[in-house]
């Protein structure tokens, strides 16, 4: 009995329970945990969309100052997506290769999102609790569901620069420093050229939660609230023309071409009570056990009023993040509702409540150390575990592993690049073929950038797996059959004997078989080489200078102002962050 | 403070879920699956039928239905790599018929993504009462049996060889066999026109064959260029005669000042197998007052085709095709066994009709 007092007693305020866990350590963990599964190339054979930014890196690796990718949909313009990341694993590719070099900056996404997640709780919470909050974004479900299962690097990349620039806001709006500026405007520059989706929402979601706090902050400190409004609009200025020189070429896209095609469907704007599958998939398996500490996240946020802007954004982010589950994001997008999808939502939702999740696992290993930490330390532990094993378990899989080299040969030999070609059956190995093969297909994986009408007028996305898309999808891929010789498409190759019917009575014959029947390959032999197809979407050569040189010049930038632009001891040791206020303070147990 | 908006937070959350439940249909759902009338215990087997879930469909049939979970599987999701076999249920749209307090008769029109484009079928369903829930009573299919025989095959088969096989398919160092447009005729339909007509493989050796049509204006440049897609028998054995139709939506025939035809041969292995006779044909009237032509095709070999598309034409007195029509049959043909097919007429094509003539299309697993 006394034993075990001695090793429950409460630590010693030098205690190593009593420090916070330095920023290095959360660095080093979020290399040990992801480092190994990132070697492994996990996203690649697993996530729904490795693939797809791979895809887009090469043609920067090979064209950087030309922006049109004639690859997919006969030619689209790459403006139509931020290429920060793309970019970058072009860049490096040369170094490593591209499926390597994609590890590496998901890499550096998820390492700075654990910074990032850090740097953030520090502005709400106190460092030790903040660290913690650090440590968990290490080991948070949604993180690894949208590394490993999504596989969207720029919207974690994203996430994580502009979670990294809000505490430069913060400061900027409390001190006038114009370094916290340079710094803050910076890295919202290089997380709009990551994902500009991040930043127009995080504008809201993040962004305006931070400048009430330095408000409320500024207030409590006998500061002038209307000029900490005033700077934040300076910021929100500068860091507005900003964006929209830097993805100008995007925004002329936008705008000539606004995305009408009809709404896809996607799992996550589903009411995920009326299916437990995608209620797992986009709530269960994301949250994990931070599903455990919502009451405390409502109850602590409400009781304290430093927390309760931030409650309040994590409300709305959390119930955006439910998809159709409420009605929320359909009253707050109206249309645009079809067009997003939410499980991004989740991880900005994790990452906003992680602050108020840090003092509770603060306030658990300060009533009990050994246990607080065995606790959290399995809880965390467990939700990276279920989202990893949900890759495995769950019914939503992807095609990414199938070995696509005998396809890739085919189309690089004998000239049949001059033919476009269509994949039945591939889902995301749709875009290995199209990373290294010379030849162009007709289909896509990115659905934004389609204008053919044979796959806008039909509400189904990539022919390649068109049968999951019912009617809809079947018609489109008749549509697209029908007008093979319009668009020079002879081969078509086959991984699901379900399409097979169409092609036969179609007039496609079956000329080549490989892995061991696995994928067939058939032709339609009056078929003529294809040609250009003329589009008034291509960019000037203007905008693609502008975007191989402004985009990844903003990340650069933001690089040298984070290294080499300290801000002096003086500035912020003026300004100080109201400490929470401190509860009552309850003895656990008394022992006679 | 404290607990006020942690409470508003929370209950608001609730509210939300709820008013999004019922919107999703939740509330619809619940009293689906209750089956408190028979539109509802329609509507929530063909629900059960559309997510697979034949085991909970079976089960929610009326104990009267003379069928078992096999025959019943066999009937609603196909057998045999049939066309059902590549189908699942798209909607269904429920209509009662009749009703007393104990027994009604539900039309459900089903509607079926399938491989080869959306099939229909129209169904009227006997449903019970049983206590307070109703249930439907599913007749036993008729699947027939055919007693074991020995089926000798005799039928011709043309192989090719000495081909270059690395050459790419369609660059072929032989003559292409002879094919001949026979008829062509351009008519105009609602919203499109339409080129349709026959094709005959004049040579000696089988031929696969492509047509396509280009759409010119009076100073000659193209229009449009469509080709005929699965509405041709692309496999023509020597002699053989296909009809074609090709589809020119959103072009007004007023605009066409001529028509180019194009039809490119191959020389391609091929086989008289499998024979598909086509017995007992008649154009009449069908559940729903549309004009059909109906029928049934026999597998005279000795191998089951799982997907048979039946390919019409028809003529007016002066011989002239007039109209082109297909469709597929969904079930299997098993040798030996009729399996009945029918193929829309436009109502106007079936006043002037005079004659018709059909033929089958196939796929089979094995060979493609």
């Amino acid at each position: 009995m006394r034993d075990a007092q001695e090793r429950l007693a409460l630590p010693t305020a030098t205690s190593i329970w009593q420090r916070p866990i330095p920023v290095a350590a959360i660095i080093l963990l979020a290399l040990a945990i992801h480092g190994p599964l990132l070697v492994m190339e996990l996203p690649a054979t697993t996530s729904y969309d490795a693939n797809l930014h791979i895809f887009f890196a090469s043609h920067y690796a090979h064209h950087w100052f030309n922006p049109w990718n004639e690859k997919w949909f006969g030619g689209f313009s790459q403006t139509t997506y931020p290429p920060l990341t793309h970019q970058w694993i072009a860049l490096l590719s040369n170094v490593v290769g591209l499926t390597e070099a994609f590890m590496l900056v998901q890499l550096a996404a998820v390492v700075l999102l654990a910074v990032a997640a850090y740097r953030f709780a520090q502005l709400w919470v106190d460092d030790r609790a903040a660290s913690y909050a650090g440590v968990l974004a290490v080991f948070a479900g949604s993180i690894a569901f949208l590394v490993y299962s999504a596989g969207q690097l720029p919207t974690t990349m994203s996430a994580a620069l502009f979670f990294l620039s809000l505490p430069y806001l913060y400061w900027w709006c409390r001190t006038a420093s114009w370094r916290s500026l340079l710094k803050g405007i910076a890295l919202s520059l290089a997380a709009a050229s990551a994902h500009h989706v991040t930043l127009i929402f995080g504008s809201v979601l993040f962004a305006l939660p931070v400048l009430g706090l330095a408000w409320y902050d500024a207030r409590k400190s006998d500061q002038s609230g209307v000029s900490v409004i005033g700077r934040a609009v300076v910021f929100a200025a500068i860091a507005g023309v900003g964006v929209g020189v830097v993805l100008l070429p995007y925004w002329i896209a936008i705008i000539r071409h606004p995305i009408e095609q009809l709404p896809i469907p996607h799992a996550s704007r589903s009411n995920l009570l009326m299916s437990w599958l995608y209620g797992m998939n986009y709530f269960i398996v994301p949250y994990g056990a931070l599903l455990l500490a919502l009451p405390f996240v409502v109850i602590k946020g409400a009781s304290n009023p430093r927390l309760r802007i931030l409650l309040l954004a994590f409300w709305v982010t959390f119930l955006l993040a439910l998809g159709g589950t409420t009605p929320v994001p359909r009253w707050i997008f109206g249309r645009a509702f079809e067009i997003l999808t939410y499980e991004r939502f989740t991880l900005w939702a994790t990452v906003l409540a992680l602050p108020i999740v840090g003092l509770l696992v603060e306030r658990a290993i300060d009533r009990s150390p050994r246990w607080g930490a065995i606790g959290f330390s399995t809880a965390a532990v467990a939700s990276l575990a279920l989202a990893l094993g949900w890759l495995t378990w769950s019914p939503f899989r992807t095609t990414s592993s199938l070995n696509v080299d005998s396809v890739i040969s085919f189309l690089n030999r004998d000239g049949h690049d001059q033919y476009r070609y269509l994949t039945l059956g591939f889902g995301n190995a749709l875009s290995k073929v199209g990373t290294y093969a010379n030849a162009n297909s007709i289909d896509g994986e990115y659905n934004s950038a389609r204008l053919l009408p044979e796959m806008t007028r039909y509400g189904a996305a990539q022919l390649t797996s068109a049968k999951y898309f019912g009617t809809a999808g079947m018609d489109s891929l008749r549509a697209m059959l029908q007008h093979a010789n319009h668009y020079g498409l002879k081969f078509i190759f086959v991984h699901d004997p379900f399409y097979e019917p169409l092609l036969v009575f179609g007039g496609w014959r079956q000329v080549e078989s490989y892995e061991s029947g696995e994928i067939t390959v058939w032709s339609k032999d009056d078929a003529v080489p294809a040609h250009a197809i003329p589009s008034d979407t291509i960019p000037a050569p203007w905008e693609g200078l502008m975007w191989g040189i402004l985009p990844i010049g903003s990340s650069i930038l933001a690089i040298l102002f984070v290294l080499f632009l300290v801000e002096p001891p003086s500035i912020l040791e003026g300004i100080a962050i109201p400490a929470e206020t401190p509860e009552s303070v309850y003895v656990n147990e008394v022992h006679l | 403070m404290k607990w006020g908006l942690a409470l508003f937070l929370t209950i608001a959350t609730l509210v939300l879920v709820a008013i999004a439940w019922f919107q999703s249909g939740g509330m619809k759902q619940h009293a689906m699956f209750s089956a408190t009338t028979p539109e509802a215990a329609v509507q929530a087997l063909m629900s059960d039928i559309q997510s697979h879930n034949y085991q909970r469909a079976f089960a929610s049939l009326d104990p009267a239905s003379d069928t078992d979970l096999p025959s019943f599987i066999r009937d609603v999701a196909g057998s045999d790599g049939s066309l059902r076999t590549y189908a699942s249920l798209q909607s269904a749209d429920v209509s009662p018929l009749h009703a007393n307090q104990d027994e009604a008769v539900v039309r459900v029109r089903m509607n079926w993504s399938s491989a080869v484009g959306s099939l229909d079928d129209v169904r009227d369903l006997r449903v019970r009462r049983e206590g307070s829930v109703w249930r439907v009573v599913w007749p036993k299919p008729a699947f027939p049996a055919v007693p074991p025989q020995v089926v000798s095959v005799n039928y011709l088969r043309w192989e090719v060889i000495g081909r270059n096989t690395s050459q790419a398919w369609g660059s072929q160092d032989v003559d292409s066999p002879k094919v001949r447009i026979t008829s062509m005729n351009a008519i105009s339909r609602p919203g499109r026109v339409v080129i349709l007509g026959e094709v005959e493989n004049e040579d000696t050796i089988p031929a696969y064959l492509n047509v396509n049509a280009t759409l010119l204006k009076a100073d000659g440049s193209p229009i449009e260029e469509e080709g005929s897609f699965d509405m041709i028998s692309h496999v023509l054995l020597p002699k053989q005669v296909s009809p074609y139709r090709i589809d020119f939506p959103g072009i007004r025939m007023e605009d066409v000042k001529s028509v180019r035809m194009d039809a490119r041969a191959l020389l391609v292995p091929a086989s008289a197998d499998p024979v598909i006779a086509i017995t007992d044909q008649a154009v009449s009237k069908d559940g729903l007052n549309r004009n059909v032509l109906k029928g049934d095709l026999i597998n005279q070999s000795g191998r089951p085709v799982n997907i048979a598309q039946v390919l019409a034409a028809y003529y007016d007195d002066s011989g002239k095709v007039i109209w082109v029509s297909d469709g597929y049959v969904d079930q299997a043909l098993m040798p030996q066994v009729p399996v009945p097919f029918a193929v829309d007429i436009p109502n106007d094509i079936a006043q002037r009709l005079k004659n018709y003539r059909v033929i089958v299309n196939h796929y089979s697993r094995t060979s493609s």
